[in-house]
């Protein structure tokens, strides 16, 4: 367990002949001018050594609901008055037992002399256990009241480049309300944002490990933070950058040069055709389409060819089926078919028309009216609690996870209860009436002054916008155009660095901020300067969204190839290749339609449409294809609800469903034209090839296919079936093999 | 769903207990973070123990308590029912006659009569019982995964399956109000669907029917590997890795005959077959068992469809069914499935490692009444005809578990005199499921997985082990 002091203050103490617990002490005590001996404070002394020895981790004594065995902690010390409490005077007070301090349950738990649910957390020569046994001497004192306040804690040093293998011990000091400062490194509470980067010991030192890029360490004390930022540089040689067409070009390559990893080079036209048509349009090219873009010989060919999709419906439904899932565009019941259907076309046609974003967030979050007559009405049939309201809008539209903050104040963050429920405010004259419509409810303004209370304090709270005050909001308006005005404002630290960071995530598979909605200050960028740039173009844009995916599309960055370099393997966030990832469910359920030339009908939509267009998470349950990919229920705010990883459900669906077999054997589909078709056989392969991957096969590729075509096949005598009989299998086959490579259902 | 920050998984250690640094490491699940615990158990000199399973037959819509396993021979007729009392192979226990069967081998499975649970809705109760969800309202899609889920989740952290069988089948599972939730939908069941007394009844995806498929399937899959190009180098997220690893256990679950043979029954002994009883349900229970011998970690299988009656579940209100004839009417099918698992399982030697728990998600009201059908079929009469039915009693009702280790031939709590509430030894949903994942070595007090908003998320937030159905 936790040694109480860094490697650092051993060795020099131990010099110095120190007894280190009895500096350890002397210190903690002297700012406050009290002996060794105390007089301890319970917040200052007694509640970090608790939180330390992970007494109130929300698994521990702090978990919800009654704590272990009655034994009840705030998570994390947050309320030290309810711990004393439960310390001192909760269980008939013989959890301390001031006579004989060694024989206090508290200290016999702890130190594991009695059986311990927890195991050992404080052995008896440890510093805590020390302190906890002075303090309970003492009487157990709260303090005196005369104890300054916790104002802030710091790191030193707070940023560095520290090699790979290499380490970096971390000082924390708390500064209090009196100006005096404390070294609480041995006490405060450390952690990476990246283990696979950098791990951190109990005494705050940082151990780097092998992968090259910026990885943060959390410093937490008594609810204060500080970060530390590595940068970790892999060293190579850069001196084959692409030359940057855009800002994020720039930003990107000055990150590669300066940690020293050189990027892949651009990719191909046929790579590139493939990758930009499936995200921003969700599809593959067409052949025709491949074909036409690759024999076109202009210099801006490529920007062209974006500018196509961004004015292509595939667009629209693509970026709709992602926000309508966010939205929780979920059908529970039939009835809902129509405003789940009004409320994607509200969605899609916004996007097609590219209403501004700040405008499509000021139409839902302020809507009112009825689903039919304002279908953004439909966001409050099914968030109909305030809470959730306002958790969703946070974690949605400002990358701002409040949920922990309804219960207890946030554990890395300074949100408190009072920010989560001034939030909650700006919902609080949200107004319903039932309609005609069964569970829907016609949304007004209800007139009155907007508060909620703070069910833990009891206090009645006005609307406040995280912190920041909005003003006194008169009874008549409508306090949710105030929260909307708040966040369009060009000043907003989270708007639209949310939405940015989120349409990166989408186009570089890994977030500049991960998760993409975790926002906060304990969780920095990796590319801080690049999203702040990001930030600047959109805002100043006019919340442009296709004019945010065209900059992000255009930039070199985005167009090198996945093939990794001598270097470049190991790089997971500095985006020095493009990462590849397989197609999500509904776009790799279309690409297979597309190749096998089958056709999927869903209920109550058209004939034609296709599985990026519909409209609500209803049709995963007809679908096995949908669901075992992971297309989400849109039950949750988060884009982590889609499952991206691979699963054996997924493996047998690709080589062995009944769905696949219907596909590729479809009386209309390629195999069963091709088969027929009177074309020469290194045509029919080159054809799939552009189809399926959007290049030409090579010349191996279409030796082996074509051999593989014209092969007789034996039946279970040994004897070659007729030609005719195996003309179309073998293209079935073909077609299996080519839907079954990773360079089919990767975007790469 | 990668979190940064799960620091609240590391710092609360496992308590000690009596059994040992195994037991330590598994109760201690929370103290590491999970693949730390697990490498603990790896490096254990136990490592060879064999893995715990549990089998759960799942009767849904909710079983008469009081028509079973808790007969009230006193109770006024109004509540009773028209079914008498027999003795069974235990002193001082009782079940109707409808249970002649498990009367006669009562000394190896034990009776919890005191299971009590807080949601009176299909959804909402099974959401209680399967994933621990105190929620008592009815919603459609579960939140919290089910246990199954979670107990596939967390012994896939462990490393990659040796056994080529999933480690989570369902013979006609229960799926309509659970689910894996935040775990994701890779942690479904491997689904198996339909009547395995059909004579031709086949289990798609598990061992092609004939050599030729074999051979074809064979065919395609060379050509795909002579035509799959793009560089493995590419990644380092190790995403294509495990998309080989599932191509490769599927490809062997369709062509390893083994596999086959694991789903196959016709390689059971006609007397086996018969014992389980030539029905659906017999048939099931006789798949699970099979499966389980086979190395599958979690079972399950709803005894539905056209054996429990008219509307094919034991959702017995008067309107559906004339209660007592459904129960009738499925009860023998029922008792000879039943009994034949449990015996089979101690005659095979599976009763320390393998732990069968039959329940539903509640029972039904001890107090009859009666309601005009809503239609004529099996157990229920034409519709109009006044019938007696029971509605959905979560107050008490019963259980029955069997293998596990546990002392058996017991019956555990009590429902008052007239059945209606759960008064001794009184068990909660969370009871039940802490339970069921004590026998799998999961603390379900120490282990939490994180939601989709990142928090650390208990996998039950109330309940402990019932200490009479712990081995």
């Amino acid at each position: 367990m936790a040694s109480f002091v860094t490697a650092v203050d051993h060795d020099r103490f131990r010099r110095l002949g120190l007894s280190v617990s009895f500096v350890w002490l002397l210190c903690a005590c002297q700012t406050f001018g009290a002996s060794p001996e105390g007089p301890f404070s319970f917040v200052h002394d007694v509640e970090p050594v608790l939180t330390k020895a992970g007494c109130n981790g929300g698994v521990c004594h702090a978990k919800a609901g009654g704590g272990q065995n009655g034994f009840q902690l705030s998570l994390l010390g947050f309320e030290p008055e309810y711990d004393y409490d439960s310390v001192v005077k909760d269980a008939r007070g013989r959890r301390i037992f001031p006579a004989a301090p060694e024989q206090s349950l508290l200290l016999m738990k702890a130190s594991g002399q009695i059986p311990h649910g927890g195991g050992v957390r404080l052995v008896p020569d440890s510093d805590g256990y020390r302190l906890l046994h002075a303090w309970i001497t003492q009487g157990a004192p709260y303090g005196d009241g005369s104890e300054p306040d916790l104002v802030s804690v710091s790191v030193v040093p707070d940023r560095g480049m520290v090699p790979r293998g290499g380490e970096q011990q971390l000082t924390a000091t708390a500064t209090y309300s009196d100006g005096s400062t404390r070294d609480v490194t041995a006490l405060a509470l450390y952690e990476s944002n990246a283990e696979a980067m950098a791990d951190v010991s109990s005494s705050g030192l940082v151990h780097v490990k092998d992968v090259p890029g910026n990885v943060a360490v959390m410093v937490r004390y008594q609810g204060k933070v500080a970060v530390f930022t590595a940068a970790v540089p892999l060293g190579a040689t850069v001196n084959n950058l692409p030359e940057a067409r855009n800002f994020i070009d720039e930003h990107v390559f000055a990150n590669l040069q300066e940690i020293g990893i050189p990027p892949s080079p651009v990719c191909d036209d046929a790579t590139f055709v493939r990758r930009v048509s499936l995200d921003i349009a969700g599809r593959l090219p067409t052949q025709e389409e491949t074909i036409e873009f690759l024999e076109r010989t202009e210099a801006d060919k490529r920007d062209q060819w974006i500018e196509k999709l961004l004015q292509s419906p595939g667009y629209a439904d693509f970026f709709a089926n992602k926000w309508t899932s966010l939205l929780k565009n979920r059908r529970d019941d039939a009835s809902d078919i129509t405003s789940n259907f009004a409320f994607h076309a509200w969605i899609r046609d916004s996007l097609l028309a590219n209403v501004p974003y700040d405008q499509l967030v000021r139409e839902l979050l302020a809507a009112t009216g009825t689903v039919i007559g304002n279908p953004p009405v439909a966001w409050y049939k099914r968030v109909k609690d305030p809470k959730e309201q306002l958790e969703d809008v946070a974690q949605l539209f400002l990358g701002v996870r409040m949920q922990c903050a309804q219960c207890h104040h946030h554990p890395f963050e300074r949100w408190s209860q009072d920010d989560y429920y001034s939030l909650s405010a700006f919902f609080s004259q949200v107004g319903r009436k039932p309609t005609g419509v069964r569970g829907e409810d016609l949304i007004f303004h209800q007139r009155g002054i907007a508060t909620t209370k703070n069910v833990k304090s009891g206090e009645s709270l006005v609307p406040a916008a995280l912190g920041d005050d909005v003003g006194a909001i008169p009874a008549d308006e409508d306090p949710r155009l105030r929260l909307a005005d708040w966040m369009s404002s060009p000043d907003n630290p989270f708007f639209a660095k949310a939405v940015v960071n989120r349409y990166w995530k989408h186009f570089f598979k890994r977030g500049l901020i991960e998760p993409e909605d975790d926002i906060r200050d304990t969780n920095p960028p990796t590319n801080p300067e690049l999203l702040a740039a990001l930030e600047k173009h959109f805002i100043e844009s006019g919340f442009d969204l296709k004019e945010l995916v065209r900059v992000i599309t255009q930039s070199q960055a985005y167009q090198l190839s996945a093939m990794p370099n001598e270097h470049n393997l190991v790089d997971q966030q500095n985006y020095s290749r493009y990462y590849p990832r397989r197609m999500q469910a509904e776009v790799l359920f279309d690409a297979i339609d597309d190749l096998t030339g089958a056709k999927t009908t869903f209920a109550n939509l058209p004939p034609g449409t296709r599985a990026v267009a519909l409209p609500d998470n209803s049709y995963n349950k007809a679908s096995a294809f949908l669901q075992v990919f992971g297309r989400p229920d849109s039950a949750s705010v988060c884009e982590c609800e889609r499952v991206q990883s691979s699963s054996l459900a997924q493996s047998l669906h690709l080589i062995n469903s009944a769905e696949m077999k219907s596909k590729l054997a479809a009386g209309d589909g390629r195999a069963a034209t091709m088969a027929t078709a009177d074309m020469p056989i290194d045509v029919k392969v080159t054809e799939l090839y552009l189809a399926a991957f959007s290049r030409k096969p090579t010349a191996e590729e279409l030796q082996m296919a074509v051999q593989y075509l014209t092969e007789p096949v034996l039946d279970a005598e040994g004897n070659p079936l007729d030609e005719s009989q195996t003309a179309q299998q073998n293209l079935q086959d073909l077609i299996w093999a080519l839907v079954n490579t990773k360079e089919f259902l990767f975007n790469h | 769903m990668s979190h940064p920050f799960h620091a609240s998984n590391v710092l609360c250690p496992g308590p000690e207990t009596r059994r040992g640094f195994l037991r330590m490491g598994l109760a201690g699940f929370a103290s590491l973070s999970l693949p730390g615990v697990l490498r603990l158990r790896a490096d254990s000199p136990e490592q060879s123990r064999e893995r715990t399973a549990v089998i759960m037959v799942w009767k849904p819509g909710g079983c008469s308590h009081i028509d079973t396993y808790d007969p009230k021979p006193e109770a006024a007729s109004e509540y009773r029912g028209p079914f008498s009392t027999i003795s069974t192979k235990v002193p001082g226990l009782q079940f109707t006659e409808l249970l002649p069967m498990q009367a006669q081998i009562a000394d190896k499975f034990t009776v919890l009569r005191s299971m009590r649970q807080t949601a009176g809705g299909h959804p909402a109760g099974s959401m209680q019982m399967l994933s621990g969800d105190p929620d008592t309202r009815d919603k459609p899609k579960p939140k919290y995964p089910d246990w199954m889920s979670v107990v596939y989740y967390l012994r896939a952290q462990e490393g990659p399956r040796t056994n080529p069988l999933p480690a989570y089948v369902g013979i006609n599972p229960p799926t309509e109000y659970n689910g894996p939730a935040y775990v994701g939908e890779a942690y479904s069941p491997f689904s198996v669907t339909g009547d395995p007394n059909e004579p031709n009844f086949e289990v798609p995806n598990i061992g092609l029917s004939n050599a030729a498929e074999v051979t074809h399937l064979g065919r395609r899959s060379s050509l795909r590997e002579n035509l799959d190009n793009l560089e493995r180098a590419f990644d380092q997220a190790g995403e294509l890795q495990a998309l080989d690893e599932f191509e490769t256990q599927a490809m062997t679950l369709l062509t390893n005959p083994k596999t086959k043979d694991a789903f196959d029954l016709t390689q059971e002994d006609d007397r086996t077959r018969d014992r389980y009883g030539r029905n659906s349900w017999g048939q099931q229970l006789l798949m699970a068992r099979r499966l389980v011998e086979a190395g599958v970690d979690v079972l399950t299988s709803s005894l539905r469809g056209p054996l429990c009656g008219r509307v094919g579940n034991w959702d017995d209100h008067a309107v559906n069914h004339h209660v007592f004839d459904a129960l009738r009417f499925r009860a023998k099918a029922y008792d000879q499935a039943v009994s034949a698992l449990i015996e089979d399982i101690y005659e095979r030697g599976l009763d320390k490692r393998v732990l069968v728990v039959v329940t539903g998600e509640f029972g039904r009201t001890p107090k009859i009444n009666y309601d005009a059908s809503t239609g004529a079929g099996n157990a229920s009469a034409p519709a109009g005809t006044k019938q007696p039915g029971r509605d959905h009693w979560p107050r008490g009702f019963s259980n029955i578990w069997a293998g596990g280790g546990i002392e058996t031939g017991r019956f555990i709590g009590a429902t008052d005199k007239l059945g209606e509430d759960a008064v001794e030894r009184v068990c909660s949903a969370g009871d039940f499921l802490a339970t069921i994942y004590h026998h799998l070595g999961i603390d379900s007090s120490k282990v939490f997985i994180k939601d989709f908003n990142g928090r650390p998320t208990p996998i039950v937030d109330h309940g402990k082990p019932i200490q009479e159905l712990i081995g």
